[in-house]
């Protein structure tokens, strides 16, 4: 095994590299603190491409024309990586060479806010039963509900309302539901980073 | 050894049920901050079993003293309504300067004890009673201080440990830990986990605590040394499987723990009485 010049004694040492592509390479890739980030690494991809497989087809098949830069941008930004991971994807290229293929078709926006929903509904454990996410480029919403039943998962709905509610002020924003009513509209809220 | 399996979302409802039903399993782990959302009564009918709670998403050594209480509180009621063996749940890391982590980190047990120390007497004290804490499937060298880091928390806090086998099966692979310096844990768990564990994709090869494939020959064999350390009265013992959920396979590995661990006392009253 290689010797290495940085600390790698505990995970903790590797906090900062755990979510970085560019930290990561600059570990030895023979040493056992390189797999350690590797594999951290890895799930930050598998998270975004087995969930919204489509996004491949931008990136092409090995994820890392988008999920490097995409990184690296999160990184500048301080991003929470929060159930709101996937909508920042969005954002992301939009601003991106993949800007107009991104737009040219809704499957990418629909399973972007499906997936955040879903982690929405997973991970989050505040009081709210649902979430509803809404963005400027689509009048349809996505709602995520958590598990209201041990017979069921999670569960998410996509809705074309016949009328639509206003678009957020951002690209996207969302409001979370304290009964598994869809029957209030707060006003959008603004993605925390 | 009662042995039990996780239950941490609704579409493996019925599979546990069959497990119950064929007394592969004496009990049943819920991931209970997955079902937050469900009624405690309606938990509490779910499975003809005892169960185990077994706390994913407190957050307790990041999370602000509100949103524990909030926690605690909610907890509290399926505590009151489920009447669990225990209640567990671990020492991660799960963001680091405000951003999470997808894979957790481990903690650094050598600089950071008095701090961990600390947050679990106050989460004990928020959820009113003992936690068990689980350990870590450790990867870097700091986790040969892992058993050392258990034994005193628990003696200076009153904790239990939820001791997962094989995580300190993937820890011995990776970083060396010898199964010997876990023994006085072990001897004063009563609460364990076991599940399948998988290599990385890359060299040097580290073992990850996936939950989706069959126990490995040295997790048999680990436990099969310290059996009658493992096993007390009142013991219990988690197979946890999270992906590749097959019947069959999950029954050949439960049948392996019953054939090392024999029925478990219980069993035996309730067959000597019926018989
Ligand atoms: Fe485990
Ligand atoms: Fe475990």
């Amino acid at each position: 095994m290689t010797s290495l010049s940085l600390p790698s004694r505990t995970d903790r040492d590797l906090y900062p590299a755990l979510m970085s592509p560019e930290l990561c390479a600059s570990y030895p890739a023979h040493h056992k603190a390189f797999v350690r980030i590797d594999v951290s690494l890895r799930v930050y991809w598998h998270t975004l491409f087995d969930i919204c497989p489509e996004l491949l087809e931008l990136s092409g098949p090995d994820g890392m024309s988008i999920f490097r830069p995409f990184m690296a941008w999160a990184g500048e930004k301080k991003l929470a990586f929060d159930w709101s991971y996937y909508l920042w994807v969005y954002v992301w290229p939009r601003q991106s060479p993949f800007k107009e293929r991104l737009l040219a078709d809704r499957k990418y926006l629909r399973s972007i806010m499906g997936a955040s929903a879903a982690r929405w509904a997973v991970l989050d454990r505040g009081r709210d039963c649902g979430i509803v996410i809404g963005c400027v480029d689509t009048t349809d919403i996505v709602i995520g509900w958590k598990c209201r039943s041990v017979l069921l998962g999670r569960e998410i709905e996509l809705i074309e309302p016949e009328e639509p509610l206003p678009a957020p002020p951002d690209i996207f924003g969302y409001f979370t539901l304290p009964t598994f009513e869809l029957d209030i509209f707060p006003g959008w809220q603004g993605l925390a980073r | 050894m009662r042995l039990g399996f996780n239950f941490t979302l609704g579409d493996t409802h019925e599979m546990v049920q069959r497990l119950i039903a064929e007394r592969h399993i004496d009990y049943c782990e819920f991931l209970i901050d997955n079902f937050f959302c469900v009624e405690p009564d309606e938990l509490a009918k779910a499975f003809d079993c005892p169960v185990g709670l077994h706390i994913m998403y407190s957050k307790f050594l990041e999370a602000d003293r509100p949103t524990l209480v909030d926690f605690a509180a909610r907890l509290r009621d399926y505590i009151d309504a489920l009447n669990p063996i225990y209640v567990s749940d671990h020492i991660l890391r799960f963001s680091h300067e405000g951003r999470a982590f997808f894979h957790l980190g481990e903690v650094d047990y050598s600089t950071e004890y008095e701090l961990v120390r600390d947050k679990v007497l106050q989460w004990q004290d928020l959820v009113g009673q003992r936690i068990h804490f689980e350990n870590y499937p450790s990867i870097m060298d700091g986790g040969v201080e892992a058993p050392a880091f258990f034994e005193r928390l628990t003696e200076e806090t009153g904790a239990g440990v939820l001791f997962d086998a094989s995580n300190a099966v993937c820890s011995n692979r990776n970083c060396g830990t010898p199964f010997e310096a876990w023994r006085n844990v072990i001897a004063g768990a009563k609460h364990f986990h076991v599940a399948g564990y998988r290599q990385s994709l890359i060299e040097p090869f580290i073992s990850l605590d996936t939950h989706a494939e069959a126990l490995a020959p040295d997790t048999l064999a680990f436990l099969e040394k310290f059996r009658s350390v493992f096993d007390k009265p009142g013991a219990t013992m988690t197979y946890e499987r999270d992906d590749q959920i097959e019947f069959d396979d999950i029954v050949a590995d439960l049948k392996l723990l019953r054939n090392l661990f024999g029925q478990p006392e219980e069993r035996r009253h309730d067959l000597a009485l019926s018989a």
